[in-house]
């Protein structure tokens, strides 16, 4: 209906649709919003009721609203509840595109909503500032009251302007990477900082709350202004809006690669592969929480929750630690998410509300992750809404840590079918027995997919809820590559994906009867080709795939996940394990290698404002030489029997290395069997000074190992996870060349572990440096040997010292590509 | 076997009787976990439904399943307004101007009702909504139909299945609409919502099975 108000002059001004269940309370609301205006023009339509008497809302009545309010300045709705919400999405699907495009539902409170809103607009507001008008129209009722609300707690600025306003740029919009990068940057600082979505007109919500601004709902391009209170508030706001002027870190993976909605029943191709077998489903019911569970004293409750969750922090961090190993650290970041929300402290305070209350620690959890994960889920960016499945995922591990429930086991062998995964459950799968997963939900670009792509488990997504309705044990035959999915295929298909199945074997299997060999260039040159590894498991697949050695061992895994560093004893028999699974070949141990940006619970570190600048690596460990010292014994008692390379790690000064080789002396001879024959000492090369000093190192190691990331990223200033820079951050910078090729003038054999020496494009120039060891992910190991083997190391002397000279990272390109040895392959 | 545009407009009536027999039923269900309009508010939708019919009959498919959405989504007044009325709406884009539908085409239609109801609503399976009585029967229609299933019989199973569902959402706790306020209070009451989705398959099955298999 069209109840009262003229047009305005010419029609400029934003228009308003009232949606209420009453026809009378919405008039009187436009009454109300009436005597603010004095007699300006605002066009006001009323949708509301069935009829004068009967409570509805009706979705034919709001699209005439609307279209009645639309005068090409675009529309602000506001509704009451329940109904009005669906009536008026509704009503929006009905209009033609342009027209909706005009068109803003605001979930401003309905009353105070419209007398803002309608003063926003007779004073001339455009549509997104009058729908933002609307949506902070409760904080002088809140301010007043001096009661936080329920939803933006103490945190609530009350009246005034933001201090600052940035505009969210990212592809995604603030979902849970950045959002968690927000969360941490403010925890670190004594300042309290609320954010509200202006486009939208949310309410103001803490910063230090991952569950809270996510759901701001902030998508590409919105608004978000910040308000900072407190001791370092001025610091708070210049780190937050760094943070949003580089699109708050976020790594190139996802931002390239945008989340295609599937339709129903076309899988897409996520992760390349083929496999056939019978399908399994892991059944997606929820975690039973008992209807009536007994209530212990609220003490009790609290305390098994905060075991609970930490039982589940463990995990999570034994899960991320595995990701960064497959994936590298931007992907792993996911998990970082997962667990703020273990540690949101709004969420907690929620929960311990209703524990508080009386009731048992898993109803409580189960009903306030229940919400939040309804808040995300309803969120229209459907990124957004897929973080509502992490949500429930981390959700659900507390409430099975609580319940005492397992989850059976995740990896039949055969097909998974399953809903959608979450990034935990991708990368806890068991890859010798999951041929492939079939999802009927879920995107190529979504933190599971790219853990199933690194872990080389075919995989296709988005296939159609009717994929779930297959029986467990149907054959199913998978195209990962392709995005094929085929339901109990005839013999005909079966045979041709076996076909494809087995000629990928075939390849991989030729590769590996010849990864075992050595890699020899065509002049006779032999390059070790080692592996990266970061557990028995790991080493174990890297002699499998033919290393010639581990080099690089990330000693990191023993120490992460876990509340006391492991001692001496559990050191040297994990050491062990790890050269027993390589069957007596070297490895390469490099000592504690972390920093601000990972802390170890054990082992506190003072916040930094640049954690990779700051104490990290060997500063870290004489900085605390107990640890070390530890480390250095288990390494000594293992290099008497094993050949042993140990390693320190982002070594900057002679003075470091000084201090770490008498540390390793005082080791020698606790271990009290003198020096062990088969130990050699290096460092790593990751910072550039100490490549420009690598004769100065010369005389006190014996070998240089080369981690291309961290001196890429220091040398050229530029962060690989950071988007707006990662070009620059370009490994075949002749700068960085440069580095490395004074690292190999010093004298001592040189390797290089970082992702460049698994490029198979980089190995001309890297062998023709001088490097003489590769080391690389072990499913990478037999294609960088026939990079080696398919090189003539003259060639590739001649083409380095020209990509020395060369004036960008693209010319060396241009050099490989002419590069002589690589017209065979 | 076809469902002829008669047997759509019987399964529409079909539906409406149901929900006047079923008033008392649907308000007392409601008034338990919610706001006690349910019957009313569906009666009132489908009176006008019919009314509608007996002032402008339809002369395809598409224009019948339009006409309902759209008379539903203006007189209902309730959540259920929008949420019938979409996938009524849905069901008349996905037939089509037509004036009959075969079993896989009629499956169709039924299933892009389903995905609007998911769109609007947002709910899940086990959320205590109409989803979780439409969703099954929708899925046992087309495993039947895909088994070789005669339509009639195929409906006739896909009614089973969304008893089914509707007797599975008394134990649930819900999780949408009004309902959800009520929290764990909600368990142990059938769901309204699943129970008028539950009489608007069994409307199908009585209309197209005995009646269409005949000829």
């Amino acid at each position: 209906m069209t109840d009262r108000q003229p047009p305005g002059p010419g029609g400029e001004t934003v228009g308003l649709v009232v949606v209420s269940h009453s026809r009378a309370l919405a008039r009187a609301a436009v009454a109300l919003a009436g005597e603010m205006l004095h007699g300006r023009p605002v066009r006001i339509e009323v949708a509301a009721g069935l009829d004068e008497t009967t409570f509805g809302t009706d979705a034919g009545r709001i699209l005439e609203a609307v279209t009645a309010a639309d005068r090409g300045s675009g529309v602000v709705v506001l509704m009451d509840l329940g109904s009005a919400v669906l009536s008026a999405e509704l009503a929006l699907e009905l209009l033609d595109d342009a027209a909706r495009e005009r068109v803003l539902l605001c979930p401003a409170p309905l009353v105070e909503g419209l007398v803002v809103a309608a003063v926003a607009a007779a004073g001339g507001a455009g549509r997104d500032e009058v729908a933002a008008e609307a949506g902070g129209a409760l904080a002088g009722k809140i301010s007043h009251l001096g009661v936080p609300a329920p939803a933006p707690p103490a945190d609530d600025p009350g009246p005034g302007g933001p201090d600052a306003v940035f505009t969210v740029t990212n592809p995604h919009g603030l979902h849970a990477r950045p959002a968690a990068r927000v969360v941490q940057a403010v925890r670190m600082l004594d300042a309290r900082v609320t954010l509200r979505n202006r486009t939208t007109g949310s309410a103001w919500v803490p910063a230090s709350s991952l569950s809270k601004v996510a759901t701001l709902g902030v998508l590409c391009g919105h608004e978000v202004e910040v308000r900072v209170g407190g001791a370092q508030a001025r610091e708070a706001l210049d780190h937050l809006l760094a943070l949003a002027a580089r699109d708050f870190d976020e790594g190139p993976a996802p931002a390239v690669e945008r989340p295609a909605a599937a339709p129903a029943g076309r899988p897409l191709p996520a992760s390349p592969g083929v496999g056939i077998g019978p399908a399994w489903s892991v059944p997606a019911t929820p975690v039973e929480v008992p209807v009536a569970p007994p209530a212990d004293d609220p003490a009790v409750e609290w305390r098994r929750l905060k075991e609970a969750i930490a039982t589940v922090r463990r995990a999570v961090q034994r899960i991320r630690a595995g990701a960064v190993r497959e994936v590298g650290e931007p992907a792993a970041a996911i998990f970082d998410a997962h667990l703020l929300l273990l540690d949101d402290a709004d969420l907690l305070a929620d929960v311990r509300a209703l524990v508080d209350g009386g009731r048992s620690a898993a109803a409580a959890w189960s009903a306030t992750l229940g919400r939040v994960g309804a808040e995300l889920g309803a969120l229209s960016d459907p990124y957004m809404a897929a973080r509502a499945a992490d949500v429930a995922a981390v959700g659900d591990q507390v409430l099975r840590a609580l319940l005492g429930v397992t989850r059976g086991d995740p990896s039949p062998t055969g097909v998974l079918v399953t809903g959608d995964l979450t990034p935990a459950e991708a990368a806890d799968l068991d890859r010798e027995r999951v041929t492939a997963v079939v999802q009927a939900f879920g995107s190529p670009s979504a933190h599971s997919a790219i853990l199933l792509r690194a872990r080389g488990i075919p995989a296709v997504v988005g296939a159609g809820a009717e994929v779930l309705g297959v029986a467990d044990g149907t054959l199913l035959a998978v195209d990962g590559g392709r995005g094929e999915v085929v339901v109990d295929p005839s013999a005909r298909v079966q045979e041709a994906f076996r076909e494809r199945a087995a000629d990928l074997a075939r390849r991989a299997a030729d590769a590996l009867a010849h990864a075992s060999s050595p890699a020899v260039t065509r002049d006779g040159v032999e390059v070790a080709v080692g592996a990266n590894v970061g557990s028995a498991d790991d080493a174990r697949a890297a002699a499998a795939a033919g290393a010639d050695l581990a080099g690089l061992v990330r000693t990191e895994f023993l120490f992460l996940g876990r509340d006391a560093a492991p001692d001496v004893d559990e050191q040297e028999a994990v050491y062990r394990g790890i050269a027993d699974a390589l069957h007596g070949r070297r490895i390469t141990l490099r000592t504690l290698d972390v920093g601000g940006d990972k802390p170890l619970g054990y082992l506190p570190t003072a916040p930094e404002a640049n954690p990779f600048l700051g104490v990290r690596g060997i500063r870290l460990s004489l900085a605390r030489p107990q640890l070390l010292a530890d480390q250095l014994l288990a390494v000594v008692r293992v290099a008497h029997d094993v050949p042993v390379d140990l390693m320190f790690p982002m070594v900057g000064t002679l003075d470091e290395l000084l201090a770490a080789r008498a540390l390793l002396d005082d080791a020698v001879t606790l271990a009290g069997r003198g020096a062990p024959a088969g130990l050699r000492v290096g460092i790593m090369v990751e910072v550039p000074a100490a490549a420009l000093k690598a004769r100065a190192f010369a005389p006190h190691v014996d070998f240089f190992s080369v981690g291309t990331n961290d001196l890429t990223q220091y040398a050229l200033a530029a962060e690989r996870g950071n988007d707006a820079v990662a070009a620059v951050a370009d490994p075949f910078d002749p700068g960085l060349l440069q580095l490395v090729g004074a690292v190999c003038r010093a004298g001592r054999p040189v390797a290089v572990c970082g992702e460049l020496a698994a490029d198979e494009r980089a190995t001309a120039l890297l062998v023709g440096l001088g490097v003489r060891e590769l080391s690389v992910a072990p499913r990478a190991v037999p294609g960088v040997k026939q990079a080696v083997r398919a090189l003539d190391g003259r060639e590739a002397a001649a083409t380095a010292a020209a990509a020395l000279d060369a004036p960008t990272a693209a010319a060396v390109r241009l050099l490989l590509e002419a590069e002589p040895s690589r017209g065979g392959r | 076997m076809t469902v002829e545009l008669a047997a759509l407009e019987r399964w529409i009536r079909g539906f409406a009787a149901l929900i006047g027999e079923n008033t008392a039923l649907l308000t007392r269900l409601d008034s338990a976990i919610g706001d006690a309009d349910h019957g009313a508010n569906m009666d009132r939708g489908m009176t006008a439904v019919v009314a509608a019919l007996d002032r402008e009959p339809p002369a395809s498919a598409a224009g019948l399943l339009k006409q309902v959405g759209m008379t539903l989504v203006s007189t209902v007044g309730g959540a259920s307004g929008p949420l019938y009325g979409t996938f009524f709406l849905r069901m008349a884009t996905a037939s089509g101007e037509v004036t009959s539908l075969d079993g896989p085409a009629f499956a169709k239609a039924l299933r892009a009702g389903l995905e609007g109801v998911v769109a609007r609503g947002k709910a899940e399976a086990g959320d205590k909504t109409m989803y979780d009585a439409l969703a099954p029967a929708v899925d046992e229609l087309d495993s039947a139909l895909a088994a070789g299933v005669p339509l009639g019989d195929a409906l006739g199973r896909a009614a089973e299945a969304a008893d089914r569902g509707r007797d599975a959402t008394v134990p649930m706790l819900a999780r949408k609409g009004r309902a959800s306020y009520l929290g764990e209070r909600s368990v142990g009451h059938q769901d309204p919502g699943a129970t008028s989705s539950a009489l608007l398959v069994g409307a199908a099955a009585a209309a197209v099975g005995p009646s269409a298999a005949a000829p």
